[in-house]
This record gives structure tokens, sequence and C-alpha cells, in this order.
């Protein structure tokens, strides 16, 4: 069995950021915020207080503090609470990217899924978020109602890795 | 003559076969190990039950079929030259009785001149009851082994696999390739079928060596390279996907990890198909006796696995290669007899061989199932010869398989080779080495006896049949195929098409490119159906999601119900109560106590922003925008064409933010509903439309005490009938909704799933406190049914108008929704459509599903969609679709099932049987 862990993290606070109008000056008044972009697609924004993940074409996850983004987004998005049916999941340790190829359709191998990417996948039939958080470890976001399922395919899948 | 022997060692891996201990040395495969143990018999042909031996080293094997494993594991039509023998391995031969010596249904061999090609639909005809009979003789006498009917205990695996270069055959070819590409900086991954890296390497003493292509592949894998044995590429398909089916552990053995194969789905930018070529078998009479074999195999199983096949042989060919053969029996000690050469020299030295040119083998003979004599006409005469190995070689036929599967535009052909070669790729693909050229080959003489002649030995098909085909006018080398089940079974014509090719071509008066060529299907090799069907634990490949309180219910043992992708409590048994008892108590306590139960499971979406409203007037049929701030109302949504396919409520939370609540089976549809009217109608709105099924638990308390459960738990605050107010219970932020779906005063609390269980249970205390229980889904559809509430999937089937299900009075009479338009077609006003109605039993219990007809023998008029009864009262009474129902009310008619001979007379009344006037929702 190749050394990896799968371990359930705590619930978390999370909430998507969805901007709908005027994207530009909403990128503007966030960067004046915060000194740093909004991350673009396959790729996240680690803050002191907050990890911004780009979720859809025109939404972002927020995992932490919101303080300050219906400020930024006014009248041209806003913040829904999601974070009740999400499970996130670290798997860390050599075999994770391994791990993430089965039953998958998503090359978790690639070099170019570094620390900070993100991407989002099926896995198993599941649809799952992923996030680089380094060259030993993924976070993953798991829907609720399959997170039971997905981390015991995890637990039987990382018997049989190379 | 001694037949097949093995000197020195006899190994130390315990097998058995047909029961018979034995023993295997490791690397030995199963058909490697019996010829080392001395035996030569196998198995049985699939049609006439001819004794057949070992004709091949690989997977093109025709003959050596076997179950091998027990139980659950046990694995039928293994070929014995794929499967390397392990520890306790239990092999056995198949379609024999009672033994594979002595055979009963080798006595159909005695008929087969009654038996050609195509003679079962000569003989088997007639109406189907008659054919029942047929078969069951059929699949007795003929056919290969049996499936296992224990389930498989093992894992099957599927993954996916991404790379620059893929490399199909760990020959000298594909490794010299995939080392190039990999000091290129490519990403590469190599898979080759066998155990063995390059195996041809110790077939055949070359330049090359076995250590180097260890070396080789060392550098392979240094360079980020994966190498995958055991693991064959069986099909090729569109954009460079190829699947490819490892082997973690043998056919019929225990995996190590508990997974016994997995499936890979490989993305390539390139592929290189260096999958050799495949030796092609010589017709002659008895062609298929147990001691003839093909060439390279024999040196396969003398250097490879130390087994010499016989003492005194006989070679058989139209080309050089067998002359290697020739050399390899002759440096293991056995006598080469003589060399039949078709050709008029052979291009290189003859080694000092006795070789007759222009000759090919007449027939052979044996005894005690082993090859005897062969026999031969030399210069006019017939020359005899004892042997007790016959190795043949009619040339090579390069794999192409992939290649065509790929779609390969077409395949060229090579005269001198006899065979057909890749010709142009549709996608990025390569062929090289053995794959993309042959050897020279000789003509190969048509056979004095066609009859006994056997092309495609795994169906009994000899040229003799391909000449009755051709005379019973089937021309297409596609129905000749059909016709006489030539290339079919598991070795899917591997060593038999290009013989029959020829024959056909003959026949034709054609070359054999113009005589056709059938299509090359994927698996390139048998695959299991576990391998397709992947891992085990779960029925039907899907995941049921669970609640998020889950072990909560679980702790109180429910009886659990599937309910679309989700596992939902259907009712709480206490004791020794059935489930009908069960749902009935717990209805009870909800009519006149109090009940709880959780409805997480419905679809939830937050809407916000400046245009929220507007985006549910076109998405809900209902006004909305009217609501009040804390309001909320139900609501029904129509597809375009203006027919109903959901309902739920919606809540107005904030100045310009909604709640959408609709069904829980109609969740995805309605979140694709809405996306598409989001993104695609309305793509200039300013608002978000966010899934929060996940979000939020959910859990519904129900009952005349329900408003005092309320009370205790968020104090006076509590919401009249279709508000809704935030509050903390257990500490926790919740959203209480007034509304019900039972008939009695009742509230939704939504909680953020994850802290879900404080505020459960709370409730669940409260609700025990007021004399009430928690109660499941078939108390629900009870309660539902009894008050005329509609459920989606039932009552509502997307073929019924508001009208037509008594909502019209609520659409939103501005219109605007979608389905507007789609309401205004005259086809959908018409009076006989059918129309929602209740149905009350007149005697008996309305069956559901039943078709309500006049009287028995009539046309349906309509059907029952769901069956309950008077929770108080007594009496079975139903919710119904009904041709013209609205103007049928008091009309008697029959509810019946033939599927389950059940029948009840009922009476057509108006769908509500409880509180028709709402009194209960009112404090």
């Amino acid at each position: 069995m190749t050394d990896l862990s799968i371990t359930q993290l705590p619930a978390a606070p999370l909430n998507a950021l969805e901007i709908w109008s005027n994207p530009l000056d909403v990128l503007g008044r966030f960067e004046k915020a915060f000194g740093r972009s909004l991350p673009p697609s396959g790729s996240s924004l680690q803050l002191p207080d907050r990890l911004l993940i780009r979720y859809e074409p025109t939404v972002w996850l927020v995992e932490g503090e919101i303080g300050g983004l219906a400020e930024i987004l006014d009248a041209d998005g806003s913040l829904t609470a999601i974070g009740g049916g999400l499970v996130r999941v670290r798997l860390s340790g050599p075999g994770w990217r391994s791990l993430l190829m089965e039953g998958g359709v998503f090359d978790a191998e690639s070099r170019d899924f570094i620390a900070g990417c993100s991407a989002a996948t099926v896995i198993d039939h599941v649809n799952v978020r992923l996030l680089v958080e380094s060259e030993d470890a993924c976070l993953s976001y798991v829907p609720l109602s399959y997170a039971h399922d997905m981390i015991q395919f995890w637990t039987v899948a990382a018997q049989s890795l190379e | 003559m001694s037949g097949p022997t093995r000197a020195g060692e006899p190994g130390s891996i315990r097998f058995t076969f047909d029961g018979k201990p034995l023993v295997a040395r490791p690397g030995d495969t199963l058909a490697a190990a019996l010829l080392a143990n001395g035996i030569g018999l196998v198995a049985r042909s699939f049609k006439y039950h001819r004794p057949r031996g070992i004709m091949a080293a690989g997977v093109e094997e025709p003959n050596a079929l076997v179950t091998v494993g027990t139980g659950g594991r046990s694995e039928p039509n293994t070929r014995a030259t794929d499967l390397f023998v392990y520890d306790g391995m239990v092999a056995r031969s198949q379609n024999r009785w009672p033994n594979l010596s002595f055979d009963v249904g080798s006595l159909l061999g005695l008929a087969a001149k009654a038996l050609p090609a195509g003679f079962y639909y000569k003989t088997f005809f007639g109406s189907a009851k008659r054919w029942m009979f047929y078969e069951w003789f059929i699949r007795r006498a003929a056919g290969l082994g049996d499936a296992p009917t224990a389930a498989d205990p093992d894992r099957f695996a599927q993954r996916a696999g991404f790379c620059d270069v893929l490399v199909v055959g760990v020959g000298p070819a594909g490794l010299a390739a995939a080392l190039a590409a990999a000091e290129a900086g490519d990403r590469v991954m190599l898979v080759e079928q066998d155990r063995l890296l390059a195996p041809s390497l110790v077939r055949d003493l070359q330049d090359l060596d076995p250590a180097w292509a260890e070396a080789t592949a060392a550098q392979i894998s240094a360079l980020g390279g994966r190498i995958l044995l055991r693991t064959t590429a069986i099909g090729y398909w569109d954009d460079n996907l190829i699947t490819l089916s490892q082997r973690l552990a043998e056919p019929g053995e225990q995996p190590p990890s508990g997974t016994a194969q997995r499936l890979w789905h490989v993305r390539a930018k390139r592929v290189v198909l260096a999958t050799g070529a495949l030796e092609r078998p010589l017709a002659f009479a008895h062609n298929d006796r147990p001691g003839v074999m093909l060439s390279q195999a024999v040196r396969t199983y003398v250097r490879r696995f130390g087994v010499v096949p016989g003492q005194r042989v006989i070679i058989a060919t139209n080309n050089d290669d067998a002359y290697l053969t020739a050399a390899a029996m002759r440096d293991a000690g056995a006598e080469i007899v003589a060399i039949l050469d078709t050709r008029p020299a052979p291009a290189g030295a003859t080694s000092g061989f006795p070789v007759y040119n222009h000759t090919m083998p007449l027939a052979t003979k044996g005894a005690r199932h082993h090859l005897r004599e062969v026999s031969a006409r030399v210069d006019g005469k017939i020359v005899r010869w004892q042997a007790d190995l016959l190795a043949m070689s009619g040339g090579f036929t390069p794999v192409v398989h992939l290649h065509m599967q790929a779609g390969g535009a077409a395949l060229d052909w090579d005269e001198a080779s006899q065979s057909f070669l890749p010709g142009g790729a549709r996608q990025n693909v390569t062929s090289i080495g053995s794959a993309a050229s042959a050897d020279p080959a000789g003509p190969t003489p048509p056979p004095e006896n066609p009859g006994k002649a056997f092309i495609d030995f795994q169906n009994d098909v000899s040229l003799g049949d391909v000449d009755l085909a051709w005379a019973e006018g089937y021309r297409s080398v596609e129905h000749l195929k059909r016709y006489t089940t030539l290339g079919m079974a598991t070795d899917q014509g591997k060593t038999s098409n290009m013989a029959a090719l020829g024959r056909l071509a003959e026949k034709q008066d054609v070359a054999i490119p113009e005589a056709g060529l059938t299509t090359f299907r994927p698996p390139y090799t048998p695959v299991t159906m576990g391998l397709l069907a992947g891992r085990s634990e779960r029925d039907a490949g899907a995941h049921l999601r669970r609640l998020a309180l889950y072990d909560v219910h679980q702790a109180k043992a429910p009886i659990w119900q599937p309910l679309g992708y989700w596992k939902r409590p259907r009712a709480y048994p206490k004791g020794e109560e059935s489930l009908a008892q069960a749902a009935l108590r717990e209805a009870l306590s909800v009519r006149t106590a109090v009940g709880m139960t959780d409805v997480s499971t419905l679809a939830k979406f937050e809407v916000s922003g400046t245009d929220a409203a507007a985006l549910l007037e076109l998405i809900c049929a209902t006004t909305v925008a009217k609501l009040a701030v804390g309001r909320g109302r139900y609501t029904f949504m129509l597809r375009e064409d203006g027919l109903v396919f959901d309902d739920g409520t919606v809540w107005r939370l904030a100045d310009d933010r909604y709640l959408l609540t609709s069904s829980t089976g109609g969740a995805d549809r309605m979140a694709a509903h809405i996306s598409y009217v989001r993104q695609v109608l309305y793509p200039h709105f300013r608002v978000s439309a966010v899934n929060v099924q996940e979000h939020y638990a959910g859990i519904a308390v129900a009952g005349p005490k329900a408003k005092n459960v309320l009370t205790a738990l968020i104090g006076e605050e509590v919401p009249r009938h279709m508000s809704t107010v935030p509050a903390t219970i257990a500490g926790t932020p919740v959203l209480v909704l007034a509304a019900s779906y039972s008939g009695e005063r009742a509230f939704e609390i939504y909680v953020a799933a994850s802290e879900a269980e404080p505020v459960w249970r709370a409730c669940e205390a409260e609700v025990t406190a007021h004399g009430g229980c928690l109660y499941g889904m078939e108390a629900m559809e009870f309660l539902r049914i009894e008050k005329g509430h509609l459920v989606v999937g039932g009552e509502i089937d997307g073929r019924l108008t508001p009208h037509e299900l008594a909502l019209g009075g609520m659409l939103n009479k501005a219109g605007g929704y979608i389905g507007a338009a789609g309401l205004t077609r005259p086809a959908l006003t018409q009076p006989a459509r059918k129309q929602l109605v209740g149905l009350e039993a007149l005697e008996g219990t309305i069956p559901e599903g039943a078709m309500l007809v006049s009287t028995q023998g009539q046309p349906a008029e309509g059907h029952v969609t769901a069956s309950g009864l008077r929770l108080l009262d007594g009496g079975s009474i139903a919710l119904g679709q009904l041709n013209g129902g609205f103007a049928r009310l008091g009309e008697e008619m029959l509810a019946t099932s033939p599927t389950r001979g059940q029948s009840a007379r009922v009476r057509v009344v108006a769908p509500h049987f409880y509180d028709t006037s709402g009194e209960r929702y009112r404090d």
C-alpha cells in the first residue's frame, strides 16, 4: 500500500461568491482591498484569513472570512453560504496523485498540477473540487451526501495503488 | 518418442489440472507447466469435441482453454498460454464428459458430415417453443466453460492515465521507441501483456539480449516512464483513448491487495504500436491434433520454459523462421525428422536438416490423443514419418487490430509476406517493428482433404466449411463469418482469418485484399465482466447519497428506502412492528399529536440579486414578486410546452434574496432548468442562483402539537402558516419555514447540514416530550395522499397542465413564466384529457398503479397514481389521473391491476380527503 492518509477535516465556513455584472470593476475593487487579483480558472489565492478558489466561470469558493467581500461585490454579485454541504477531505502522502486517478478522468499526475492549482472533476461518479496544497497534499471538496462513500472508495483504492 | 518433456528440476509450485496434483517452475504458464508434466491433451473442441492440445504460446491460442479458480473466482475459457501458474492453482478442462480423455461428446465428431457449418440453420427451425427444446440440447452438446454462479469476491478498479507517448508492446522495437521518447522529455507509458520484458529476446538468440531489455526498461523508469506488465491494450477509441486491461492477479488467484484487475482509460498524445505479429498455422488434414504446434511457440517453450514439446520433430513451413525452430529443437536434443518447405528452396541455409521442398503435410495420425505420424506427398508419392511433434509456420500476420480500431484508413496488402500491413492512420498512431512489416512467406498449397483441414480451431471450422458456405451462396466475408462462425469466440480469428480470406479470394477469383475484411472490434483479448463493471461494493454502479443525519437515523434502526439517488428512512418500527404497522402508527401520531421527519433531500436554491424575483417569476408559474419579506407560497414549474414538471415552495428571505424548494427526485432536473433559464435565456440578469440542496439539512415537524414544539424550541416567535423566521435551536442558527405537506400545522427547520445533529436532537426531545415520534417516507405518503398533496413522479408526471392538476387558479395571471405560451395550445384544453381525481374504495383496497376502467375488459381511462387510506376513519382512498375526470365525480369505476391480480370498485371523488378547508393550518 502506498504511504497515503485520507483525513476528513472539520467543517469550515464556505461561501459561493458570484459576480454577475461589471466583473472588471469588481476585480479592481478586490485588488485594491487585498492587493491581489481574484484567481483565474484552475487556480487559487491564499490570503491570511481566507482562501479563494475559482469554482465556476463566474463563481469563486471562499473558505474562511468573508468580511469586506459584500462591499467589494456591491450590486454586482452576491455571497451565498454553501459550507454545510461540502466536506473537506485531505489526501496526504506521496500517493495522492495516483489515488486521484482511480475512478477519475482528470490528470492529477500532470507536472503542471502544482501547489495552488485547483480543478473541478468527477471521481467515481462524484463531482469533487481539488486544491493542491503542496507536493505532498491535496484538499478535496466532496458533496456531503457522497463523502462517506468517497472516503471509503479512496481508503479501499489506496490499498492497491502501484 | 516420449511427447513433451522437461529435464532438470521439476519446480516447486503446486497446482492441479483436472484434480491431478502437478508441479511447475516459477514463471511457467499453465501451458508450459502441462507440457513439462508430459500432458499434451488439454481441451476438447467447441463443436465436435475433438481432442486438442497446445498450439501457441501467447494470447492467440485457440485450443487450450481451461477453467481456472474456484467459487466466485472461477474463470472459464482462460487460455492456458496466457495464465501464469501460482501455488494452489486449480485448473480444469472444459466441454467434456465424463473426462477429458474419454468424452462422450466426441461422438458428435462421428457425425461431423451431418453437422457442417450452418447445420443448425437448416435443422432447428419452426416455432419458438420448438427452438427452446432444441436449445437445451445444443447448449449441453456444444460450448465453452461454465460461467461462475457465485459472486466474485474481488475488487475491480478503473483508473485514468495520461501520457505523451503510449507504447503498446514491450519488445525490442517498443523498448527502443519508448526510450527515445523518454529521453526527449515525453511522459511515456509502456504496456505489455506478458509478464516478461521483450520475451522474443529469450526465444531468439539475437544481438540484443534480455539484459539489454532490463537495462532499457530501467532507463525508461528512471526518466519517469511507467511500464505496466500483464497489461493488454484491449481497445482503441476516438481521440487517442486507449483502454488497458491490467491483471493484478492471475485468473482465479486471490489478489494480494484485494483488487484483481484494473481498467485503464489512457489518453495519449501519440501511440506507438509495437504489437508484433502472429504466426499462421497451415491447413492440412487433422492439423488440430495435440502435438501439432506453431513453430515459434515450440521455440518459446524450449528457450523460455525449458520444455521440449517433442523428440521426433517435423517442421512444416513456408518461410525461413521455422528453421530457427529446427535449430532450437536440435540444440535441445530432439531429432529433426524432416523439414517440409512449400517453397522451391529455402532462402537461407538449411543447416544440414533433411529438407523437402515443394512439400506440405498431407495429414497426421495419432494414438492416445497425440501425434504419431505425419504424411506428405513427396515427388508424387506419399511418405510417412513417425513423429511426436509437428511445428508449423504458415507465415506471419502483423497485429493490426489496434491500428484498425483507431480508424485505420486501410490495410496495405504485402504480397511477399502474404499479410496485411498497417496503412494510413486517422489518429496519431504509428506501427513499428514486426507490427509494421512481416518476413517473406512462400505459398500455402491447398490441402487435399479440406474437410479435415481446420483453419478456425476454436470453432471447428475447416476449409471444407468455407467451401460449403460458398457453394450455398455466401459471397460476402461478413456472411461467411456469420454462417460458419469463423473468427468468433474468444480468439476472434487471430490465427484463422487469413486462411479463410485466402480461400474466399480463391473462390471469388480475386486477390486477397479484394475479398474484404471483417471488423476488428475491441476487446483484443477477452476481458471479464467485472473489469467493465468496476468495483463491486455497490449496486448498479452509482453511489446512494447519504443524509447528513444518516448516523442519527441508523441508530434508530429504520427501514431504509432508496429514493432517487438517496437512501431515506421509510419507517421506524418498534419491537415487532411491520412496515405497515409502523407507518400507520407514525402517521396517526402526526394526525393526533406531532411527528418529525428528515426532509433534507428536497431541492433547494438560494436566489439573490436585483433580478431574483424576475428570474423566479420565469421559473415559477405562480406570482413571486408580490411576496412580502418573511412570507412564502406554494408554487409549481412548467416546461416550455406548458406541462407541469415540478412543484415546491418559494420564500422571500430578504428584499433581494429568496429560497426556492422543489422535489427531491427532480432536483438535478430543476438545477439544469434554472441554469438554462439563467445562463442561456437571460444571461444579462443580475442574479445568482445557488444550489443549496446539500448545504441545508431539513427537519419537518408536523401535527396539532407542532406549534407547541416550536414554541418550546424557539420561543413565541413561531411563524404563521407560509411565513418564515430566522431562529436559534440548540445554539445553532436555523431558518424556520411554516409549511405543511401533511395536512397539519407544520414547520420545516433548515440548518447548515454540518451542524444539523444538535438541532435534530433538540427537536426530537421536544417532539417526544409532546407525545410524538419520528415518521418516515411511508407515513408521509399516507398523510399527503389523504390531504391531496401532489408528488412529482406520481400525480405530476410531466403530462398534465396546471388546470388538469387543479392548480390553474394559482397561475400568475400576468403570464410571462416559462410555459405560458405552451399552455395556450388548443390541444391542452381538450376536456377529455387526463385530470387529477380522488378515488375512494367501495370495497377492498385500491391497488397502486391500477388501471381505471368502466368495467372489466374495457380500455383503460386512467390510472391510480398513489393509494392510501383514511387515517382516522378507515377506508381505502387514492389519487389518480382520469380522462375528463373533473366531470366524472360520483362515477363508479373499476381499479384493476392485472399484473397483481387485484381489483377494487371505486367512486370518483375530489382529490381531497382531509380538512378540505385548511382549518388545521391555522392557529
